[in-house]
């Protein structure tokens, strides 16, 4: 007992002894010391000795009031040779900071004067890191989860191995440069001005917002991304857009690192102030903001101008970002290279002004710009009117079919993943070998609507279609398929379309259908993401309008081959059923009487009264 | 100095000289026991000490009898209220502060890493020891008759206590903090009728934001405290007057020494040495009924105390040296960690919740509360009381430990074995 009962005691004496130290016998004393030592030696006269001997170990602060929320910075405890240029040789934390002419300092007689003096800016203002903290693990913010750690210096050990080596460097400390410097051309900061010119090469600008600069509204806003993120979140972020956020739309551009690199230390500028800034000069600046790139002249220009304009437009807005525009592939949106062959005037500029009109599911931005611009634009794309010339059908395919449906005719195309519906794997044997082959020669000529598959007949003639079609079934499909049984299917829907029809097939939607297509119909039910091809969207009205009746009915009652859709004939549904869930799901997309989707019917009855 | 007090006034006016000696008197009234006398008079007479009887029996100090369990969370209180104290000094209860008040304790606050983590796993510690404690209690069958009563202010102790480290635990404000809270109170929120209520109460709101912040606050660092000290004083009271601590009938007679029913308790001097505090009715100490196997307090139990304190202190202190208290990204609400956990000792509800809402968050729970509030009213055989995994005691001990290991499991399934989405991970 007594053992016990000391050796307890002395643990306990132990760790406060530990603890103690610890709290009173600080690195940064011993610093201090070794500082006084040396400097002694090196003193050049007798006062300037007497002076350090004088000087005892303590903690320096300074405290800056002028940027921003006020700061305390006690680097100089640690770092206390700071401005001493006698020491510019040692090593760290004896080490004087630099002189440099690139941060405005100058030489007057031989002595360098600091542009930046530590009495005034302190230390974080331009690195970052914990001020107030007086260890370096802490101060230095290489803790874990630390905000603010020293902006190129420190990387955190819980940063993904991959891009930790990219995230250090000076030049991430022009991110802090901005935080005054924010003029667009100011000559220290190459990096950001490359990351700005960056940011609307890659057209980021269309769907992300920052104040002054952009106003797209599909992505979140980062005019203050810098102050909210740390870099490896932003690095992460381009690079991978669906680590952080599964649900993120943000296609992965084809970017170099050095490239990332310099968008990161733009957006890590962005704090959404300028420290030097009053909030009177603030709100002046704001009153006389400029907008985006807008539209200079409203004036009539002749039609050769407009195209020239338009053209101009189109390759300072980074279209081609995304598109396909001749040799530029963004590799992400679908090609305009022959535009003018498969869109017309009107659908160009409906498009530009809200693409989800006639693509319900595209993640292309609606930007805003003037009019006039999207007229110009539309008109340039409308004189892109070459047809590629290929020498066989395999070449055909590789170059106007396999950017999306993929190389291999697997529907995996580079632009696959962000195409919405996605484009059909003709590989997929059941399902190509369940359609009569005229369906794709009709799909083909005049595309499908509400999607990515344009109308092709202008570009190719009815032989060089037939000749694909036939290319792909060789190529891709490769089984010869069966006769196709005649399926008992009236041509038009049997039930009229009326109030009743209508609520019978909301009734049996919802006791049928949500699990893929989802509550609202739009192909996102809670099973849909576990199905290949995805849940059609019976939302998308330009889509739905171009079905005839008879196909819609026969998709019901007979499914769709090699994808999810059961033939629901087997399951009960009689042809009136599915005449009732067509004339609903037609009753979705049209404008004049477009029903909420209610669980009870009586809410039903009660709009339709 | 002498062991009794002065016998009569010598003088109307003592010397200066005497003063330190005057005022050390008047302070400590007797010097350090020489004397059986001594020994019973120092208990009885110190405020601090007088909670003690002045003799206990030798069953008590055995070691590996109570372990030391209640003393370990008696004193985990004691350094949870001082660490907490002084860390109120720094902590500021607001959204946009409380986060920045951690990195500064971390950083610039001298001392200020070390008390967090003391605060921090003295609170793990203390919802541990307790429920040990509990275990202790239930398998020595200490909570039968006459020590009922006592048992329900026990299980209310290890209810509050497990509040207190839930209430606590939002205050760091980072997204550890925020996201157990978030399913903890969410978990309160399946409760029938009341839930949706209950959890409204006590956050203040519907999301975890900065009235729960407060009221999460003003619960851990006032109320909680408060009623936790009441509760621990009526425990201590109730040990007393229900006769001490629990052990078996045989351990109040020395062997071989027959058991008198009257006893005249004589000291050397002659002198009736143990007062009026036995003149109580009820099962306890009385005058003349002196059990034989007994020993004075001071300084048997008293070493045995310091030792226990000692040894908790020794251990609190070299765990918060060797590990850092974590403290994760702040609160960011719209970036939910998966899985969310809850703090570790609620992981067998989320477990059980993830089966069932209701059942796992109120129902069975609830049940288990009840039914451990209840056990010294159902299990009313008087046998095996005050030895370990009694035979009599079989079948009571059996269910006691099935459902402990059943929680035991469910809670390391919770803490090691579930993964994003709450799905069945390896921990290796």
């Amino acid at each position: 007992m007594k053992l016990a009962l000391s050796i307890a005691s002395l643990i306990v004496l132990v760790v406060h002894g530990v603890v103690f130290y610890d709290q009173f016998f600080h690195k940064w004393e011993r610093y201090q010391t070794a500082y006084f030592d040396q400097a002694r030696s090196q003193a050049r006269n007798d006062a300037e000795r007497a002076e350090l001997s004088e000087r005892s170990p303590r903690i320096e602060q300074i405290i800056v009031t002028q940027f921003g929320e006020s700061r305390v910075d006690r680097c100089g405890t640690c770092h206390i040779a700071i401005d001493d240029p006698r020491f510019a040789g040692l090593g760290h934390p004896l080490k004087a900071h630099p002189y440099s002419a690139k941060l405005g300092d100058v030489q007057v007689n031989g002595i360098w004067q600091r542009r930046h003096k530590f009495s005034d800016f302190g230390c974080t203002v331009c690195h970052e890191g914990q001020g107030r903290g007086l260890t370096d693990h802490y101060a230095h913010g290489e803790d874990h989860y630390w905000p603010e750690p020293l902006l190129g210096y420190v990387v955190q050990a819980n940063w993904k191995k991959e891009f930790q080596p990219h995230l250090k460097g000076k030049d991430y400390m022009e991110a802090a440069c901005a935080q005054c410097h924010s003029e667009e051309k100011f000559a220290g900061t190459p990096q950001i001005a490359r990351g700005r010119q960056l940011f609307f090469s890659n057209n980021c600008y269309g769907c992300h917002r920052i104040e002054g600069i952009s106003d797209g509204t599909l992505g979140p806003e980062l005019t203050e991304a810098g102050k909210k993120f740390k870099v490896d979140y932003l690095w992460e972020s381009i690079v991978d857009p669906r680590a952080g956020m599964a649900s993120s739309f943000m296609p992965k551009f084809d970017l170099k690192n050095d490239e990332i690199k310099a968008l990161v230390i733009f957006l890590k500028s962005r704090h959404g102030v300028n420290l030097t800034e009053t909030s009177l000069s603030q709100y002046r600046t704001r009153l006389h903001a400029t907008g985006a790139p807008a539209s200079e002249t409203s004036t009539t220009l002749a039609a050769g101008d407009i195209i020239a304009k338009g053209r101009k437009l189109v390759e300072d807005r980074a279209c081609a970002a995304c598109h396909k525009i001749g040799e530029k592939d963004g590799g992400i949106a679908p090609d305009l290279s022959f535009e003018g062959l498969m869109k017309d005037d009107k659908w160009l500029v409906d498009h530009f002004r809200n693409p989800r009109v006639v693509m319900p599911d595209s993640i292309m931005p609606g930007f805003r710009f003037a009019e006039a611009d999207f007229q110009a634009m539309s008109a340039y794309l409308m004189t892109l009117k070459t047809a590629p010339v290929s020498a066989s059908q395999a070449d055909t395919f590789q170059a106007l079919c396999a950017r999306c449906h993929g190389d291999k005719g697997d529907g995996l195309g580079k632009t696959a993943l962000y195409i919405d519906p996605a484009p059909r794997d003709l590989t997929k044997v059941a399902f190509m070998n369940s359609k009569p082959r005229e369906r794709f020669v009709q799909s083909v000529k005049e595309g499908v609507h509400g999607t990515s598959m344009p109308a092709w007949s202008k570009v190719l003639n009815d032989q060089q279609v037939s000749g694909l079609v036939d290319y792909v079934y060789a190529t891709f499909v490769k089984e010869k398929g069966r006769e196709l049984k005649p399926r008992n299917v009236p041509e038009k829907n049997p039930v009229a379309s009326s109030a009743q029809s209508i609520q019978r097939g909301e009734g049996i939607f919802l006791a049928r259908c949500t699990g893929c297509h989802g509550r609202k119909a739009d192909g996102k039910g809670p099973n849909s993401l576990d199905i290949v091809p995805r849940p059609r969207n019976l939302r998308n009205s330009p889509f739905v309008t171009s079905l005839s009746d008879r196909r819609v009915l026969e998709a019901i009652l007979y499914g769709v081959q090699g994808t999810a859709m059961p033939p629901w004939v087997d399951y009960g549904l009689s042809v009136n059923d599915a005449g009732d869930l067509a004339n609903f799901i037609r009753s979705l997309t049209q404008k004049s009487a477009r029903p909420q989707l209610r669980a009870g019917n009586q809410t039903w009855q009660q709009n339709e009264q | 100095m002498s062991t009794e007090p002065s016998e009569t006034p010598t003088a109307a006016r003592g010397s200066w000289k005497d003063l330190p000696q005057n005022i050390w008197t008047s302070v400590f009234r007797h010097s350090l026991p020489s004397s059986e006398l001594g020994q019973a008079q120092t208990s009885f007479t110190n405020f601090f000490l007088h909670i003690h009887p002045v003799k206990v029996n030798r069953h008590t100090l055995k070691a590996g009898y109570t372990l030391g369990l209640g003393l370990m969370s008696f004193f985990l209180f004691l350094i949870l209220t001082v660490s907490g104290v002084l860390l109120m000094f720094y902590y500021v209860p607001s959204t946009t502060q409380a986060y920045d008040r951690m990195l500064d304790l971390r950083g610039s606050v001298a001392f200020g890493t070390f008390l967090r983590n003391m605060h921090r796993w003295g609170a793990h510690g203390i919802v541990a020891i307790v429920f040990l404690h509990m275990c202790r209690v239930f398998l020595t069958g200490s909570y039968k008759k006459p020590r009922e009563f006592n048992w329900i202010i026990g299980v209310l102790l290890l209810l509050l206590t497990l509040f207190s480290s839930f209430t606590g635990y939002l205050l760091p404000w980072d997204q550890l903090a925020f996201w157990a809270i978030t399913v903890g109170t969410a978990i309160a929120g399946y409760a029938p009728l009341l839930g949706e209520k209950i959890k409204f109460l006590l956050l203040g709101d519907n999301t975890v934001g900065q009235e729960a912040l407060l009221r999460f606050y003003v619960l851990h660092v006032v109320v909680l405290p408060m009623v936790m000290t009441l509760l621990i004083a009526i425990h201590f009271w109730r040990i007393r007057k229900d006769g001490g601590l629990s052990r078996p009938p045989e351990a109040d007679v020395t062997p071989g020494a027959e058991r008198l029913s009257v006893q005249v308790v004589s000291t050397p001097q002659g002198k009736q040495a143990f007062g009026f505090m036995g003149l109580v009715r009820g099962p306890f100490t009385k005058v003349g009924n002196v059990p034989e196997n007994t020993v004075f307090s001071w300084p048997n139990l008293l070493v045995a105390e310091l030792f226990v304190f000692i040894l908790t202190v020794a251990v609190i202190l070299v765990i918060s040296l060797l590990f850092h208290a974590p403290l994760e990204e702040p609160v960011n609400a719209m970036h939910p960690p998966n899985p969310a956990k809850a703090p570790w000792y609620f992981l067998g509800l989320q477990e059980l919740v993830s089966y069932s809402a209701f059942w796992g968050g109120v129902g069975i729970p609830g049940l288990e509360v009840l039914i451990l509030m209840l056990v010294p009213y159902l299990d009313r055989g008087s046998g095996g009381i005050g030895k370990w995994f009694a035979k009599e005691r079989l079948m009571a001990n059996t269910l006691f430990l099935t459902f402990t290991f059943l929680n035991i499991f469910l809670i390391i399934i919770g803490t090691l074995f579930r993964g994003p989405n709450w799905e069945f991970t390896v921990p290796w």
